[in-house]
């Protein structure tokens, strides 16, 4: 291990990291800020060369708080009482007569000497963070400079060529012309070209015509489609719970369409990063389901520690993908302990995970789109508009509001056997009270229980106060009176011995006035008799509060209530309010999206070992510190915590953001980034190939406004981009994994980019965009889910695969062994595997070979007859050429012995078809 | 020529018996590089066994009725659980204590007290390693079930098979290096979870299928005639070649072109392995596969079959499950018994009993058992209480029994135990983890240095846990 002296005065110049290391040194002893400038520089010179964490020379080590103080509390080596006695100052002055310290090389000069005496005397403490020093100094916290004068015209190749010049290599030749335009389509959109327009690029022989093509494509819907793949998998995005239930989330698709118009559009990658984090402050609601994409334990037991334990398995999946995705770091070594290697402490991930705090699973009701919200507000406000006019005309016209003490009903003369109160909604929505409910023929009342009407109901409310019989004793009063056993949708019924006309009805919550909770406000009064059909004979609508509040009547009883030429004005607002409504109908509504539920966030305690039954000492929300604190206030809410810690990701100077993106989107070019670890940016990761190359990436990045087709463009415009992949013996000698980029290295195309190709080819690809998924699954809707494959594939299923539902768990039945991930963890890059399996499903498969035959109809009706046209046909659809005369030789036979069928079968399966290159 | 073979002069320094089969190419950045450097270094020291059978009884199969005997149990019977009151488990609170509804009788030379529930396993007691002090970390179902099978709560995580099979590979080049056997009825509760290969390359996931579901695409559709077939398969690797003779040395294509060949192999194997047809009638009949009266043991009595044969042919770890939740969830097709413990497990029993101790006999008898480690298990144990108002247990992951046998394993022996109810462990007190560590131990692993980076973790089956539990080894 070999340390610079440098350490400290590089960390000066990138004031940020130096800031927050300094508030951990002043927080110390006075000795400790002299540890910084005086102490550190000598034991990094001279000691910890050999004494370090990794060599641990004579089992010590001073890279750390820990090390130095054994070495400072070590009895043998330091008195205390006499430090001129110790031995380590005789061991660093050559008094020893045994052993120098170092061994080799300079001794300390006097004056470093009576340095660290001074030290020693004092106490010989160090920061307690000292640490921190070695783990800040790792290449990925060091704040680039974008605007480097080092970055001035440079390129791609510039960075590439000078490496691999070192190696004594070259860029491999450029590709032709029908390899560059089918891999720009697999690569940008997923899915091969057709065979004319490769051969109209062929015959393109305009300058420009190569980055007309990358424009073209860029803009194309089908690459934010097909980025949206990698998307989906690094943030884990699953439409179904997991864990046992693993129930649907039919809501959760809204975040798949956001992703793929994001892309789309281009929009700056700060802004995607802002909405996912804290869209719902950023008018782009949809984007916090990112925080949500992930899988959630729904079974709640009764055990108190058992729902700790989910509660911290969230919280830890947020922060944790949060700070994967965005910034490359693994903050969940955090949760019990420091990080080991990279400087993130224990109290850094709850400070992170207070962020989160007021997060929750769940849906939640909202436009799906910016554009939408605003319409609808605008139409939303007319409509309220018309209503508040439409109410100030027929005020008056109507009964007075319904009240708690005495509501009379006028009914037009009506025999009856029985007189309902159907009670719809309540004040407060507690269950309804009424103290009487009286029927009058005349002015004479008929409804008492003394003349033999039975009262009956949907449910009393169980109270010595409140019973059924009260509701007609001819009583007032709230201790005589009647209450539901529900808060809506009941009814109480009187049921009269023999049919009777009625002309009035009287009823209230309290007649003496002390109540007046629990009051009907929407309610109505059927009439009946046997033989005929019931009736409403009166209603809430009739009085002037259903006019005020709630929902506006239909016209022909609004019509009723109005005189003369107030009928005219009434008709005019009444059929513009409809035309209004019409169109709000057509507009998307609230959609429910599973972005999340957002509560006051509850206080955050560090957890002794991550141990939820163990909490310690509270903590406030915030950030990683050595990557720059920012000041966020221990009461602040829910929005305001998401919104600053997204701030403080998507800000140009946060050392990772943007290196952790342009290594994604070199790695969704290359099949490699050049960090190869491209969720670990720490000092676990791999460092990256090319780590200028990288910077000016990232600056090129920011630079330009966070554009993600702007770096595609750069990429796509390189000579290293355009190389030839073609093996070459220099290289695959010196560089065989071809870490250097001397060729574009093949690569076995992944599942989504198989499954889209082939239905492209077969004519069977259903272009349909966005929406709701479809389901390679029937579901088995037991309260634990079962997912079967389907067995029959139709135009449905024949999408493009972004929009085959993920189901956490399973994969799909044919394409999924083919790496796909299952959405339980962030997955940065696929494994590519090669497996007896993925034969046998691409062989054997029924959706495979439903295509093969697809698509020999498709070449049948084509080229009619003709076996060679139609094996021609097929090699220039399926590999961009026409077959050599030995493949269509051999064409001919199998289509003679086997049809035309196998032929298609075969090219499905073949290696020029599966891989890009 | 193939990627591979670095791959394989790097496990040739310690491991052996490596098959292309499941490993036929992985090649991711990582795992090209830091993985086969610290699968170099894996140790692969002084192995016991060659190959696991684990047998997963799904829903929680309670200790209390099987393994765990307590005197006391039945002495105190229909009292209240001491310092008890209050306690709430997963479904709620407690009533009185059971005793078992099946007697307790010494089996064997050791007389180990075992229960009539499983009379037939209970015959291999003087086999039988038990641990009696298993604590898990969860009382739900799905975590459960992913920790035991996988030693995380969570999803997503590789599975001990996976693990086994990245370490050591296969024996076999015909067959899957894991193949987990699903019970008759459909999957466990955490279903593929319990075989995901997690972030270990795909190649690792366990390959499903039983007696009666074959694997998926195995063959092509009936309706697609033989001949062509074969044909298609023979104009393929022509065409592959042609396209191969471009890009000379390029592994990736070449591991494809084979992985077609390996799967013409798979064709043959697996329907071998499957096919019960050249099973003497005995063996039928010991396993009870010829039971006409319980098609439910009959069926799970051929997945057994199944077990031992795959074993034979040299699959490095076979996982079976005893319990599903397709066809009915709370002990009606597993062993959740939370309501009626008795009817439920009546039926559960036997299907289990014979077939499984048949599969332990059969192994014995061909030797399978020297180099063979057997681990029954289940996620957690049940209450030694009822649930309140009802007539069964409610979960309890504070003391449940797990048994090894076979390769490597000390028995008769017992370790750990519960305190006199059977409700938590107080002796020796065994993690999941120290189990899982034990396992890879008799396979010649040491659960420290099989790791593997993933998202800046180096990730292990054990986490930051566990304790090989020497007790439990053969001297």
């Amino acid at each position: 291990m070999i340390i610079g002296g440098g350490v400290l005065r590089y960390l000066i110049i990138r004031q940020k990291v130096v800031l927050s290391f300094l508030a951990i040194l002043l927080g110390n002893s006075i000795y400790c800020s002299e540890f910084e400038t005086k102490i550190f520089p000598i034991l990094n010179d001279n000691c910890i060369p050999c004494h370090n964490k990794q060599d641990k020379k004579g089992g010590l080590y001073f890279d750390n708080y820990s090390g130095v103080r054994a070495l400072t509390s070590d009895l043998e080596l330091v008195n205390r009482a006499d430090p001129d006695e110790s031995k380590l100052l005789k061991l660093i002055s050559g008094k020893d007569p045994n052993t120098t310290m170092p061994p080799k090389g300079e001794l300390l000069t006097p004056s470093e000497i009576q340095i660290i005496r001074e030290w020693l005397v004092a106490g010989g403490e160090a920061p307690s963070s000292y640490d921190y020093e070695f783990k800040i100094k790792h290449w990925a916290f060091q704040i680039p400079d974008h605007d480097s004068p080092n970055h001035k015209d440079k390129s791609i190749d510039y960075f590439i060529e000078k490496s691999l010049e070192r190696k004594g290599l070259q860029l491999s030749q450029e590709a032709n012309r029908r390899t560059l335009y089918r891999r720009a389509h697999q690569v940008i959109i997923g899915m091969p070209p057709l065979y004319d327009e490769i051969l109209s690029f062929i015959n393109d022989k305009r300058q420009d015509a190569w980055d007309e093509l990358i424009d073209k494509l860029l803009e194309s819907h089908s690459y934010g489609e097909n980025l949206a793949s990698y998307w989906l998998d690094l943030v884990r995005f699953g439409e179904t719970d997991g864990f046992e239930t693993n129930r649907e989330r039919p809501h959760a698709w809204h975040y798949r369409d956001w992703v793929i118009n994001a892309f789309n559009k281009d929009m700056p990658y700060n802004d995607f990063i802002k909405y996912q984090i804290a869209g719902d402050s950023l008018n782009e609601p949809v984007g916090t389901a990112f925080l949500v994409a992930g899988p959630v334990d729904i079974v709640k037991g009764q055990d108190p520690l058992l729902g700790l334990v989910q509660r911290q398995n969230e919280l830890d999946d947020f922060a944790n993908t949060t700070s994967t995705t965005f910034i490359g770091l693994t903050l969940g070594c955090a949760r019990c302990h420091d990080h080991k290697f990279d400087p993130i402490s224990q109290k850094d991930y709850y400070a992170v995970q207070a962020i989160f705090s007021g997060v929750h699973h769940g849906n939640k009701e909202i436009y799906p789109s910016s554009v939408e919200r605003t319409k609808l507000k605008s139409l939303e406000d007319q409509r309220e508009k018309k209503i508040k006019r439409i109410r100030t005309l027929i005020r008056g016209n109507l009964l007075p509001p319904t009240n708690s003490i005495k509501n009379i009903e006028p009914i037009e003369g009506v025999e009856v056997e029985y007189v309902r109160f159907e009670i719809l909604e309540t004040k407060g929505n507690s269950e309804p009270c009424l103290d009487e409910l009286e029927v009058y023929s005349g002015e004479k009342i008929i409804s008492l229980s003394t003349f033999g009407v039975e009262p009956t109901s949907s449910g009393d409310f169980k109270h010595p106060l409140h019973k059924l019989s009260h509701i007609n004793d001819g009583l007032h009063g709230n201790a005589k009176s009647w209450i539901a056993d529900s808060s809506k949708d009941v009814w109480v019924q009187l049921n009269f011995p023999k049919p009777v006309e009625i002309t009035k009805i009287i009823w209230s919550r309290d007649r003496d006035g002390k109540f007046s909770d629990r009051l009907p406000i929407r309610y109505r009064i059927i009439a009946g008799k046997e033989g005929t059909e019931e009736k409403t004979i009166a209603s809430n609508i009739r009085r002037a509060d259903s006019i005020t509040t709630g929902s506006l009547p239909e016209f022909s009883l609004l019509a009723t209530k109005v005189q003369g030429n107030q009928k005219e004005e009434l008709h005019l607002l009444y059929s513009e309010l409809k035309t209004i409504e019409k169109e709000l109908d057509i507009y998307p509504k609230k959609a429910s999206v599973y972005a999340g539920q957002f509560t006051l966030p509850k206080e955050t305690r560090l957890l002794y070992r991550g141990e939820p039954d163990k909490p310690r000492g509270l903590v406030n929300p915030g950030v990683i510190e050595s990557l720059g604190a920012i000041e966020i206030p221990s009461d602040a809410g829910d929005k305001e915590r998401r919104l600053k810690f997204a701030n403080w990701i998507a800000d140009k100077s946060n050392p990772l953001t943007a290196r952790v993106m342009v290594n994604r989107i070199w790695q969704f070019h290359f099949g490699r980034g050049l960090v190869a670890t491209p969720n670990d940016f720490g000092r676990n990761g791999v460092p990256p190939t090319h780590p200028e190359l990288l910077d000016w990436l990232a600056s090129e990045f920011v630079n330009n406004g966070w554009s993600i087709k702007h770096i595609h463009k750069l990429i796509l415009k390189s000579r290293t981009w355009k190389q030839s992949s073609k093996p070459t013996q220099d290289g695959m000698r010196l560089d065989s994994q071809g870490r250097l980029y001397w060729r574009f290295s093949p690569r076995r195309a992944r599942a989504e980019v198989l499954r889209d190709s082939i239905l492209k080819i077969s004519g069977s690809l259903n272009q349909g965009i966005g929406g709701p998924g479809f389901s390679a699954f029937e579901i088995e809707l037991e309260n634990v889910r079962h997912y079967h494959p389907r067995k029959d594939y139709g135009p449905n299923e024949w999408r493009r695969m972004i929009y085959m539902t993920r189901v956490r768990q399973e994969k799909d039945s044919v394409f999924g062994v083919f790496d796909c991930p299952d959405g339980s963890q962030s997955v940065a890059m696929r494994t590519s595997s090669t497996t007896p399996l993925q034969a046998l499903n691409l062989f054997n498969s029924e959706f495979v070979i439903q295509q093969a035959k697809l698509y020999s109809e498709e070449l049948k009706s084509r080229y009619q007859e003709n076996r060679e046209r139609q094996i021609n046909g097929a090699f220039k659809e399926m590999f961009g050429r026409l077959p050599s005369e030995q493949e269509l030789e051999l064409s001919k036979n199998l289509v003679e012995s086997a049809g035309i069928n196998s032929l298609t079968r075969a090219l499905f399966n073949s290696n020029e078809f599966t891989f890009i290159y | 020529m193939i990627t591979q073979r670095t791959f394989l002069n790097d496990l040739s320094l310690g491991l052996s018996n490596i098959a292309l089969l499941s490993l036929l190419s992985e090649s991711n950045a990582l795992a090209s590089n830091r993985t086969t450097l610290q699968k170099a270094k894996v140790a692969h020291i002084n192995p016991k066994a060659k190959r696991v059978l684990m047998v997963f009884c799904s829903g929680a199969c309670s200790h209390i009725d099987t393994f765990d005997y307590k005197p006391d149990l039945i002495k105190y019977n229909g009292v209240p659980m001491p310092g008890a009151e209050g306690l709430k488990t997963f479904q709620g609170e407690q009533g009185n204590l059971t005793r078992s509804p099946w007697t307790f009788k010494p089996r064997g030379q050791s007389g180990k007290m075992i229960s009539d529930l499983i009379p037939g396993i209970a015959e291999h007691a003087d086999d039988m390693c038990f641990i009696h002090s298993l604590q898990s970390k969860t009382n739900t179902h799905g975590p459960g079930e992913n920790f035991m099978s996988t030693g995380n709560i969570l999803e997503g995580y590789p599975s001990v098979g996976a693990w086994v099979s990245w370490a050591l590979g296969s024996e076999n080049q015909n067959l899957p290096a894991y193949v987990a056997i699903p019970d008759p009825r459909g999957t466990p509760q955490s279903s593929v979870n319990n075989w995901s290969s997690g972030f270990l390359p795909s190649s690792h996931q366990g390959t499903d299928f039983n007696s009666s579901n074959p694997l998926r695409n195995l063959f092509s559709p009936s309706h697609v005639n033989s001949a062509a077939d074969q044909a298609t398969k023979n104009y393929l690797h022509e065409l592959n070649r042609i396209h191969q003779s471009k890009f000379i040395g390029e592994s990736e294509l070449e591991a494809r072109i084979k992985s077609y060949s390996l799967a013409a192999r798979m064709q043959l194997s697996i329907p071998r392995a499957t096919d019960l047809s050249n099973e003497p009638r005995s063996i039928l009949k010991m396993y009870g596969a010829d039971d006409s009266s319980n098609k439910l043991k009959s069926d799970y009595a051929k997945n057994c079959i199944l077990a031992r044969k795959l074993l034979e042919e040299g699959v490095r770890f076979v996982q079976i499950f005893n319990g599903a939740y397709q066809t009915g969830g709370e002990g009606v097709s597993n062993w959740d018994g939370h309501k009626h413990l008795f009817q439920q497990y009546s039926k559960h029993g036997p299907v289990l009993d014979q077939p499984t101790a048949a599969l332990i006999s059969d192994l014995k008898s061909r030797g399978l058992l020297e180099d063979t480690l057997v681990v029954w298990c289940t996620e957690f144990g049940r209450m030694p209480t009822f649930q309140k108002g009802a007539s069964g247990r409610d979960h309890n992951p504070d003391g449940f029994t797990a048994v090894l046998m076979g390769a490597g394993v000390r028995a008769p022996f017992s370790f750990g135990s519960t305190d006199s109810f059977g409700y938590k462990a107080i002796e020796n007190v065994v993690s999941v983890y120290d189990l899982h560590a034990t396992i890879l131990a008799i396979l010649g692993l040491d659960h420290e240095k099989l790791t593997f980076l993933h998202n800046g973790f180096e990730r292990k089956l054990t986490d930051v846990h566990g304790h090989i539990i020497h007790d439990l080894l053969a001297s």
